[in-house]
């Protein structure tokens, strides 16, 4: 073996050396810790939050040693620092380990020089002095672990709500507070699918009403009472588990003060239930009561349904009335009824078919949606919808009046348009010369069918009329006119205007329907004339007969014009009201009223809070206890100041500064907030 | 003894209505109230909170500063309205006439015109930037249309001036036809359910009477 191959082998000794030498000072560092750590914890004992941090700062603390450790042993890389480490710790070699290491070729002479010395012992001796420090101090370290209650063992491997039992207490067995450690496992019922919940030194537990609730201590059971609500609660559900005592309660309905009683020891739990709420059903179809004329085919339900812990079962309801008078007969059922699965929300879609309930006129049917929970400690809660009502109307019912809005009269419209469209000529005969021949024509043509537009417009009018009042004012004449066809009406309204020869007025014998309607005719004839005037492109020539059909229309509009009005009303206005300057014999300005006096229930609270923070100077665990007291009593009547109440009880139970939560709580004891006083002028708004 | 000193209170407003023996010179009962609705809301001046009805012939017409005359029908004054009136409006009286047909080929437009200018003149086109535009709003285009204008009714025209008979620089007579006497006869009470007040320009119209 070259002399090479001999250091080779000496820094691998030494490598192994260092990284066992840092693994075992991280461990000893590690367990130092937590023995140190344990050791407090057994003593004064430590809060769980520090007792979650004491693992994970005992293996960063080992990381921390092992890699102090390789850092100090760092120099083992080096066959050079290895080198000079033998020649300082073996003389005899006289640097001609480092020199055969140095030289480029190995000399015969220094290799035989070096062979003849033996450095194994110096690394025996070396591997002792660094292994055997870390090694002691990590085996007192672990028996000083060791030594310690289990219990406060697994308070540091696994720290967790309601370990508190598992410290040992320093007292002696007679001279113990049995009820402090407390801890309380609250188990809800199984149809909720909940987890268990341990909470350490309850002051107050809020739980579902019937969960299982169990109070834990340490030492015997015997001795120890309890009182629910001023009721001794059975002895024999305080019993003994291991060296611990227990006590196994169902959680009430209302609000609940639990007293537990050691010898001249007392502690107050408040138990705090909320209940399980029954299920929230909306009927989302039908949306509204509605008419249904005729009952057939299917109707369709839809509803939703929302739970707090889970639904059992879902369906709708209908109810049939029928029947009238005194007389009424009713049917009721059931439609698609579903599992919901322990869901908390559900949806469900049913289709009703009204011929299968023979509805008649008359009925009524009410439907509604019905969810049931699963609740199968305090319930089963059924919760339901709003409930609808389908009315089927009798057919005396289909009495009533339309009233819509009639357009304006033809007459208006085509007068409107006939002005027009003499606007329209005027404006074609006065660009007449600058246009050509054909141009004229062309527009003339078109004003011209415009105008036929209309006096076909103007002659449905006039022969509705006249065929109207022919109809019906003479139906028992001998004329054949309700049967002319138009174009014969067209020709005897012709003659009748013809044969007026002039202006036609409303006197004489004429009936109103002629009266009415000569001028109408007066003005059909006179479009006839612009018409064809239009038709072979002389505007000029179109406008009279257009005027005097504007005229004769005018003059039928005047003649059927009515203004019928009701008495008007009298309006005489409040100039005072309009302007904002009026005054109200009841109208004062804002005052500030003294606070409204306390009922009698929430003075007794305020004296009871009051005597409480008396007490607290002199006695803080009576003044706790009345605290909880009134804590109690508040959760139904007053769960506001309930609510204030605890963070006040937990910070003087924690021995913490509980000023702000006790002002909080008396101003609320006090009556709260003062509410704003409105004035006979804000209220008005 | 010394000059005795003569205080003259402010005069209350009062809306008058002119009665006239022809026609329906009642057929807007609503917009009385409801100018004086506007008035009040808009001014300060002291106004009576009910309006009056006077003839045309009658001397208390020249109690009144301002005359609001309207109707469907043809109007005819008789000689002693016509003198009356003559009277009230040289007096320095301001005669308000709305045709409640608007419509310039209806009987009422045609016959009030006439009556107007047999009594006092012609009606001549209104400037829109005469004061009667500015005296209380701002009328920037002239007189606010109407929505029986709007909607095609009557005449189908928007009328963008109104005429006025003037006297010595001020209106004596002032006509419209954009159917104002439909256009504000309805309940002032019911004046908050528009979005836009459109009784604004009555506004003018009194101010302008009483100022001008």
């Amino acid at each position: 073996m070259t002399a090479l191959e001999r250091v080779a082998s000496a820094r691998r000794a030494l490598g192994a050396a260092v990284g066992v030498r840092a693994a075992l000072w991280a461990s000893a560092a590690a367990v130092v810790f937590l023995a140190g750590f344990g050791i407090v914890d057994w003593t004064v004992g430590a809060p769980r939050a520090a007792r979650i941090l004491a693992l994970p700062f005992a293996i960063a603390l080992a990381l921390a040693a092992a890699c102090y450790a390789l850092w100090r042993g760092r120099r083992v890389r080096s066959l050079a620092a290895v080198a000079l480490w033998l020649e300082e710790r073996v003389p005899r070699l006289r640097y001609a380990l480092v020199t055969a290491l140095d030289a480029p070729h190995a000399s015969p002479l220094l290799e035989r020089d070096i062979a003849a010395v033996k450095w194994t012992p110096v690394i025996r001796r070396a591997l002792g002095h660094a292994l055997l420090p870390p090694l002691l101090v990590l085996a007192v370290a672990a028996a000083l672990l060791f030594a310690l209650p289990a219990g406060i063992r697994a308070r540091i491997s696994a720290p967790h709500a309601g370990d508190t039992l598992l410290r040992a207490a320093g007292a002696p067995a007679a001279l113990r507070n049995r009820l402090t450690p407390l801890v309380a496992e609250v188990v809800p019922p199984a149809y909720t699918g909940g987890r268990r919940v341990t909470v350490d030194e309850p002051s107050s537990i809020d739980a579902l009403a019937g969960s299982h609730l169990v109070l834990r201590g340490q030492g015997s059971a015997s001795g120890i009472a309890a009182a629910l609500n001023n009721a001794t609660v059975a002895p024999t559900l305080l019993r003994d588990s291991a060296d611990q005592w227990r006590l196994d309660i169902v959680v009430p309905a209302l609000p609940a003060a639990l007293e537990l009683r050691d010898r001249s020891y007392a502690r107050t739990v408040i138990v705090a239930p909320h209940p399980d709420s029954i299920p929230v059903v909306t009927l989302t179809a039908p949306a509204h009561d509605s008419v249904m004329r005729t009952p057939k085919g299917a109707f369709t339900l839809t509803a939703t349904a929302t739970d707090d812990y889970g639904l059992d079962a879902s369906w709708f309801e209908y109810i049939v009335s029928s029947g009238e008078g005194e007389t009424f007969t009713f049917k009721s059922g059931v439609v698609r009824r579903v599992s919901a699965g322990n869901a908390r929300t559900a949806s469900l879609t049913a289709a009703l078919n009204l011929e299968s309930l023979q509805l008649k006129p008359g009925d009524l049917m009410h439907v509604r949606a019905v969810a049931r929970d699963r609740n199968n400690v305090t319930g089963p809660g059924v919760g339901v919808s709003e409930t609808r009502t389908i009315r089927i109307p009798r057919a005396s019912e289909y009495d009533s009046i339309a009233i819509e809005g009639a357009p304006p009269p033809g007459v208006d419209s085509s007068q409107i348009s006939q002005r027009m469209l003499i606007m329209l000529a005027e404006k074609l005969q006065a660009r007449r010369a600058k246009l050509a021949r054909a141009d004229v024509v062309k527009e003339s043509q078109r004003i011209g069918s415009d105008e036929a537009r209309l006096r076909q417009k103007i002659g449905t009018i006039v022969f509705a009329r006249l065929g109207g009042a022919q109809q019906g004012e003479d139906a028992g004449s001998n004329d054949a006119s309700g049967h002319r066809t138009p174009e014969q009406l067209l020709a005897a309204a012709n003659a009748a205007t013809q044969a007026s020869a002039g202006t036609t007025d409303f006197e004489g014998d004429e009936t109103p329907v002629v009266a009415v309607n000569r001028p109408l005719l007066e003005a059909y004839n006179a479009m006839w004339d612009a018409s064809r005037s239009l038709e072979v492109g002389e505007p000029g020539a179109a406008l009279p007969p257009m005027r005097a059909a504007l005229e004769a229309i005018q003059r039928a509009r005047n003649a059927e014009r009515l203004y019928l009005r009701g008495k008007a009303p009298v309006v005489i206005v409040d100039v005072s009201k309009v302007r904002l300057a009026g005054k109200r014999d009841d109208a004062k300005s804002s005052t500030r009223l003294p606070r409204a006096t306390l009922d009698s229930s929430s003075e007794r609270r305020a004296e009871r809070f009051d005597v409480a923070i008396d007490l607290l100077a002199s006695n803080p665990a009576a003044a706790i206890d009345s605290l909880l007291a009134l804590r109690v009593d508040a959760l139904s009547s007053a769960p506001t100041l309930a609510g204030a109440l605890a963070p006040a009880i937990d910070a003087l139970r924690a021995g913490r500064d509980a000023t702000d939560a006790l002002v909080r709580a008396r101003r609320i004891a006090a009556g709260g907030t003062l509410a704003r006083m409105e004035s006979a002028w804000g209220s008005a708004w | 003894m010394g000059k005795r000193l003569v205080t003259r209170t402010p005069t209350t407003f009062t809306f008058a209505t002119a009665q006239y023996e022809s026609g329906d010179w009642d057929s807007a009962p609503l917009v009385p109230p409801n100018i004086i609705d506007t008035i009040a809301r808009y001014t300060e001046i002291a106004v009576t909170p009910a309006g009056v009805i006077v003839s045309l012939a009658s001397p208390d017409l020249l109690r009144y500063p301002l005359v609001y005359l309207t109707g469907h029908l043809p109007v005819r004054f008789s000689d002693a309205e016509r003198r009356q009136l003559r009277e009230f409006l040289d007096r320095g009286g301001m005669l308000f006439v709305d045709d409640h047909n608007h419509d310039v080929d209806g009987v009422f437009h045609k016959t009030a015109t006439e009556e107007i200018t047999r009594t006092i003149g012609e009606p001549k086109m209104l400037p829109n930037t005469h004061p009667l535009y500015s005296a209380f709003f701002k009328f920037d285009e002239g007189p606010p249309t109407t929505s029986h204008e709007l909607n095609g009714w009557g005449d189908n025209l928007v009328h963008k001036n109104l005429f006025a008979v003037m006297r010595e620089a001020r209106i004596a007579v002032l006509y419209s036809s954009k159917d104002y006497s439909s256009e504000w006869g309805y309940h002032p009470d019911s004046k908050r359910f528009q979005s836009v007040d459109n009784t604004k320009f009555a506004v003018n119209i009194v101010v302008y009477a009483l100022t001008a």
